[in-house]
C-alpha cells in the first residue's frame, strides 16, 4: 500500500442527466505505467477529467500522496504534481512552442528552476528545440504531441495523466510516443495512461484496467488483459 | 484634397483610433477571459467621465488626477459583480456554459440600472467643463491640450497593455486563458486569481476612457451607450477575443470615420461604421486581424 501514489475509490461522475462513471475504482502504483483500456465512451477521459479537476465527482474519493485532493482546484493539483496530457493536446495555438513550454511551469512550485526543466525539454525532445521560435498551431499532429507532453513535464509532475497521447497521430509518431512513455517511467515517472490502442498500450503497462459502460470489467498486469478473452475478441480483433 | 493631405485631419483620427482602440480593449479583456458580454461597458465609461466632471467642478481635482479616481471606482464596481454574480456562476460547468450568453441580458439590467441611478441623481441635462483647451500649434497642426492628452493616455495604455501581453508571464496566462481556457486550467494557470483582476481592469480602462471622453464632449447618464456599440464594433473588426487586433482594429475604425466622414459629410458617420461592420461580418467573420491557425 505504501508506495500506492493515487486511489480512486467509488467515483461516480457524470454530465447533467447522464451519468458516465459507476463507482469506478483502482489505483497507480508509483514508478508505474497503469493503462485504461476501453470502447470510446466508455469513461476513460472522463476519469482524467475528473482527476485533473475539470468535472467534479458526484460521489467518491480520489486519493493523491495520501491526501483526498476532490475539493482541490486544478491549479491546486498541478501543484501537487498531478499533471493531465489532455486529449487532442490542446496547446496554445496562437503562442510559439516556447512560451508553450515556460506556461506549463505557471505553477508555484515549478516556477523556480524552470530554466533547467526547459533545457531538460529540449533535450528529450530535440524537435522542440528547433522550431521553439514556430506558433504551436502551425505544427504537425506529432509535433503538438510533443510540444503537449513537454509542457507537462514542465510542471514537474509526479503523476503524469495522458489521455488518448496517440490518436490521429501517424503511425511512426504513434511508436515514437509508447517509446517516450517507457522512457518516462524508467525516468521516474509515474504514469496513467487512456488509449484506445489497447495492444501496444497493454503490452506496456505495468497494471491495467478494463472499462466497459463506465465500469471497472476486468484488472490486472498488461499481460493478463492482453490474454483475456473478452479483452482479445472486443478490442484486439482476435 | 488638401484637407485629407493634411495633419490636422491625421491628428483628429488618432485621437478619435486611440480612444476606441482604448475602450475596445477593456471590452475585448473582459470578453476574451471571461466570456462575459459586457453591454454595460459604454456604462462605465459615462461614469469616468462624472467623476471627472464632478471632481473638477467641485473640488478643482483636475483629470490627470481624477483618472486614478475614476479607475479605481470602476475596478470597485467590476469587483463587486464579479463577487456578487459571476464567480459562482463561472465555477460550475454546467452553468458557465449559459453565462456566456445570458451576461448580455444580466449586463443590460445592470446598464439600464445604471443609466437611470445617473439621471435619478445628477438629472439628465448634459453636462461639461473647460480643461486644457488652449490651442496650441505644431507644425501646422493645431491641437488642443485635452486631445493631446487624450491620444497620449489611450495610445500609452494600449501599448502597455500589447507589451505586457507579449513579454510578461501574467500576460502570457491571460492569453493561454483567452486561447484555451481548459488547457490554461490544465497547466496550472488560477482562473480564481486571473478572472477577477482582468475584470477590474477591463472596467477600469472604460473608467480612464471615460475622463478623456469628459475633457472634450458633453457628459449626459445616456452617453455610454454609443461607446458599447463602437467597442462591440471594433472587437468584431478585429476579432473577438483578439487583444492586439481590436487594438489595431480600434485605431482603423477611427482612421476611416475621420477620412470617410472628410471624403463625404458627418451624415455618413454611421454608414460608414455600420456598413464596415456589415461587410466585416460577411467577408470575414473571424475578424480581419485574426492569423488562420491550425488548432
Amino acid at each position: 500500500m505504501t508506495d500506492t501514489l493515487l486511489t480512486v475509490h467509488g467515483l461516480n461522475t457524470g454530465y447533467g442527466a447522464v451519468q458516465v462513471l459507476f463507482d469506478v475504482a483502482f489505483g497507480v502504483r508509483a514508478g508505474t505505467v497503469t493503462t485504461l483500456v476501453g470502447a470510446n465512451g466508455a469513461g476513460k477521459s472522463t476519469i482524467m477529467k475528473t482527476l485533473a479537476g475539470l468535472v467534479a465527482p458526484r460521489a467518491g474519493s480520489l486519493l493523491y500522496d495520501g491526501r483526498e485532493i476532490v475539493g482541490l482546484a486544478s491549479h491546486e493539483r498541478v501543484d501537487a504534481g498531478l499533471c493531465l496530457i489532455p486529449e487532442g493536446r490542446l496547446v496554445f495555438p496562437g503562442m510559439t512552442v516556447e512560451q508553450n513550454l515556460r506556461l506549463g511551469a505557471v505553477s508555484p512550485k515549478a516556477r523556480s528552476g524552470h530554466e533547467e526543466m526547459l533545457a531538460e525539454v529540449y533535450r528529450r525532445f530535440p524537435r522542440l528545440q528547433e522550431r521553439r521560435r514556430q506558433l504551436a498551431g502551425l505544427m504537425s499532429g506529432g509535433e503538438q504531441q510533443m510540444l503537449a507532453l513537454g509542457r507537462g513535464l514542465m510542471a514537474r509532475p509526479r503523476l503524469i495523466l495522458m489521455d488518448e497521447p496517440t490518436l490521429g497521430l501517424a503511425p511512426v509518431m504513434v511508436k515514437q510516443v509508447f517509446e517516450i512513455i517507457r522512457e518516462l517511467r524508467d525516468a521516474g515517472f509515474t504514469i496513467l495512461l487512456a488509449e484506445q490502442n489497447a495492444r501496444v498500450a497493454l503490452e506496456l503497462a505495468d497494471h491495467a484496467y478494463l472499462l466497459e459502460n463506465g465500469r471497472v470489467g476486468l484488472s490486472g498486469t498488461g499481460q493478463d488483459l492482453l490474454e483475456a478473452p473478452e479483452v482479445r475478441r472486443a478490442y484486439l480483433g482476435m | 484634397m488638401d484637407t485629407l493631405l493634411s495633419g490636422q485631419l491625421l491628428f483628429a483620427a488618432l485621437v478619435s483610433g486611440s480612444l476606441y482602440a482604448l475602450i475596445a480593449l477593456g471590452l475585448n479583456l473582459v470578453y476574451g477571459t471571461l466570456r462575459l458580454l459586457n453591454i454595460a461597458h459604454g456604462d462605465l465609461v459615462m461614469i469616468g467621465a462624472y467623476t471627472a466632471f464632478w471632481l473638477f467642478t467641485l473640488l478643482s481635482i483636475p483629470p490627470v488626477v481624477s483618472f486614478f479616481v475614476a479607475a479605481a471606482l470602476c475596478a470597485l464596481l467590476g469587483w463587486a459583480v464579479y463577487e456578487g454574480m459571476f464567480r459562482r456562476l463561472l465555477a460550475n460547468p454546467g452553468l458557465a456554459k449559459r453565462v456566456e450568453a445570458n451576461s448580455l441580458i444580466l449586463f443590460y439590467g445592470i446598464s439600464v440600472i445604471l443609466q437611470n441611478l445617473t439621471a435619478l441623481a445628477f438629472t439628465s441635462s448634459s453636462r461639461g467643463y473647460q480643461y486644457l483647451d488652449t490651442v496650441i500649434t505644431w507644425q501646422g497642426v493645431s491641437m488642443t491640450g485635452n486631445r493631446l492628452l487624450s491620444l497620449g493616455v489611450a495610445g500609452g495604455i494600449c501599448i502597455a497593455a500589447l507589451l505586457f501581453l507579449r513579454f510578461h508571464l501574467f500576460g502570457w496566462e491571460l492569453r493561454a486563458v483567452i486561447q484555451r481556457r481548459e488547457a490554461a486550467q490544465i497547466v496550472g494557470v488560477n482562473l480564481n486569481r486571473v478572472q477577477p483582476i482582468i475584470i477590474c481592469a477591463g472596467f477600469a480602462i472604460a473608467g480612464i476612457a471615460g475622463v478623456l471622453v469628459s475633457m472634450t464632449e458633453q457628459i449626459t447618464p445616456f452617453m455610454g451607450f454609443p461607446f458599447t456599440i463602437i467597442a462591440f464594433v471594433v472587437i468584431i473588426i478585429g476579432g473577438l477575443g483578439n487583444i492586439g487586433a481590436g487594438v489595431l482594429a480600434g485605431l482603423s475604425l477611427g482612421l476611416i470615420e475621420t477620412y470617410g466622414v472628410a471624403l463625404t459629410s458627418p451624415g455618413y458617420r454611421s454608414i460608414l461604421i455600420y456598413g464596415l461592420f456589415v461587410a466585416v461580418l460577411l467577408i470575414r467573420p473571424e475578424g480581419i486581424f485574426t492569423k488562420a491557425v491550425r488548432s
